[in-house]
């Protein structure tokens, strides 16, 4: 569904992403892990273009779209939700304009916008919360307020930046169990940027690791999945000592 | 009513009358250019969606150079121009082009720090719904950077009603003119400081009315 062919990213010349070639299949949920700077997030924005590659193709459903016009490239973006860290929702708008908003942008008519924000909001849990500020909420509402925001224009992807790293862990099971019922139930596929092993671990059924900007290896969680993910993490937390030691 | 007030009745509503028609014109050109020009100050930095050093360098340069002229030169300077678009450099509608011109430049800079201040996540999330950037600047900046957008223009004005005053060098009357010719010229001191305390009154209502609004706009 999203491909991504020999990609190569650098900022002010330091290499971020280098000769990565990935493939998130339809319908999975895809976990990218590893440690802070293996450009992770970096692998994720180059999805949606928020990144342009420097050298490779980005495919999504067979369309390469370092290549499409403008206005091409925005109506993908619509197939595609994206969820943040820090949620990233408008403070001097409601919930409801909020996702108000995204259908507005997508060209879906003022008077089927309600409608749709209902549904989004009930759908995440937040059914009397259209008239409320994002300050009146806690981190755990404020990403689901961004989650319905992502679904509104029912997208055929969901990318995930570090989705649960604001929250704390019962808030960030809830939400994990948020994005594991889209996946099941709308048949959304996700790709979750995570530095945390329990996260990917949870829902993912393919993880990918980075590291220092490069693939290090992607593993499938089925069917034999978990111990092999195990000595992976295993491997992970040790990189991710060694990487917290040399910076401090 | 005091007996100085009643009689010069006529003078000092003439002279009000054109301190507001200057800076209501100055208030005008500052949202209809200054507005605009801020959000290409701030868009085209580096690193935003129209960066662009040249045209950043050329626009920062260009509001520096005009808010560094001390205003009266920058009066005396522009004559000719002001000769060229109203027809003449004397009077009221001509001592609003110079007003006018400090006024874009002056609010274009807290337009682009307001934005500055917008965190730059919502940039992104706008984008990533697919957002033109006329629509993130419309849909997300302005919205999220209201109240420092009010703010801004609210110091913008207050600094126009003080730039307002030195406007009888050409002609162009207002209060600040009036008190110097009838109140410090004929020694009516009382009455320059009638038309002090007027500024006073009218910087403060403007102040209170300014922060009132920004904060029934705020709800961060």
């Amino acid at each position: 569904m999203i491909s991504l062919r020999n990609v190569d990213k650098s900022f002010s010349k330091q290499p971020v992403i280098q000769s990565v070639t990935l493939s998130i299949e339809q319908g999975e949920i895809h976990g990218i892990i590893g440690a802070s700077g293996a450009g992770k997030s970096t692998l994720l924005r180059l999805m949606n273009l928020l990144e342009r590659p420097d050298a490779g193709i980005v495919e999504f459903d067979g369309t390469d779209l370092t290549t499409l016009p403008k206005q091409k490239l925005r109506n993908v973006r619509q197939e595609m939700g994206m969820i943040f860290q820090d949620f990233h929702l408008v403070a001097n708008k409601t919930v409801e304009q909020n996702i108000a908003v995204s259908l507005d942008l997508a060209g879906v008519k003022k008077k089927d916008r309600i409608a749709r924000i209902e549904e989004c909001l009930q759908f995440v849990g937040l059914a009397n919360f259209s008239g409320k500020y994002p300050a009146e909420l806690s981190g755990g509402q404020k990403q689901r307020v961004a989650i319905a925001r992502a679904l509104a224009n029912r997208p055929r992807v969901l990318l995930c930046d570090e989705p649960t790293s604001s929250l704390d862990p019962s808030t960030t099971s809830e939400i994990l169990r948020v994005l594991q019922t889209i996946n099941q139930t709308l048949g959304v596929t996700i790709v979750i940027v995570s530095h945390e092993m329990n996260v990917i671990q949870s829902i993912c059924r393919r993880v990918t690791i980075m590291e220092d900007g490069r693939i290090r290896k992607t593993v499938a969680t089925e069917p034999t999945g978990v111990t092999e993910i195990e000595s992976d993490a295993g491997w992970f937390l040790t990189q991710l000592t060694e990487r917290g030691e040399t910076h401090a | 009513m005091p007996e100085i007030l009643i009689t010069y009745a006529a003078e000092i509503r003439l002279a009000i009358g054109q301190t507001f028609v200057m800076v209501g014109l100055s208030i005008l050109a500052a949202i209809l250019l200054g507005l605009p020009l801020g959000t290409l100050l701030f868009l085209s930095r580096k690193d935003q969606l129209l960066a662009n050093r040249w045209l950043f360098s050329a626009l920062n340069l260009l509001v520096n150079t005009i808010r560094s002229f001390p205003f009266l030169l920058l009066v005396v300077f522009l004559i000719p121009f002001t000769r060229l678009i109203i027809g003449t450099a004397i009077g009221t509608a001509a001592a609003t082009v110079p007003l006018a011109i400090i006024a874009i430049a002056h609010y274009s800079r807290l337009v682009e720090q307001s934005l500055l201040d917008v965190p730059k996540g919502i940039i992104e999330a706008a984008v990533s719904m697919g957002a033109s950037t006329r629509a993130v600047v419309m849909k997300f900046l302005f919205v999220e950077a209201r109240s420092g957008l009010v703010l801004g223009l609210t110091t913008s004005i207050v600094s126009f009603i003080s730039y307002s005053t030195i406007m009888g060098v050409v002609g162009g009357g207002g209060i600040g003119d009036f008190a110097v010719r009838y109140g410090y010229q004929q020694f009516q001191t009382e009455l320059m400081l009638y038309m002090i305390l007027i500024m006073v009154i009218l910087v403060q209502m403007i102040q209170f009315a300014g922060t009132t609004v920004a904060r029934l706009l705020d709800k961060r």
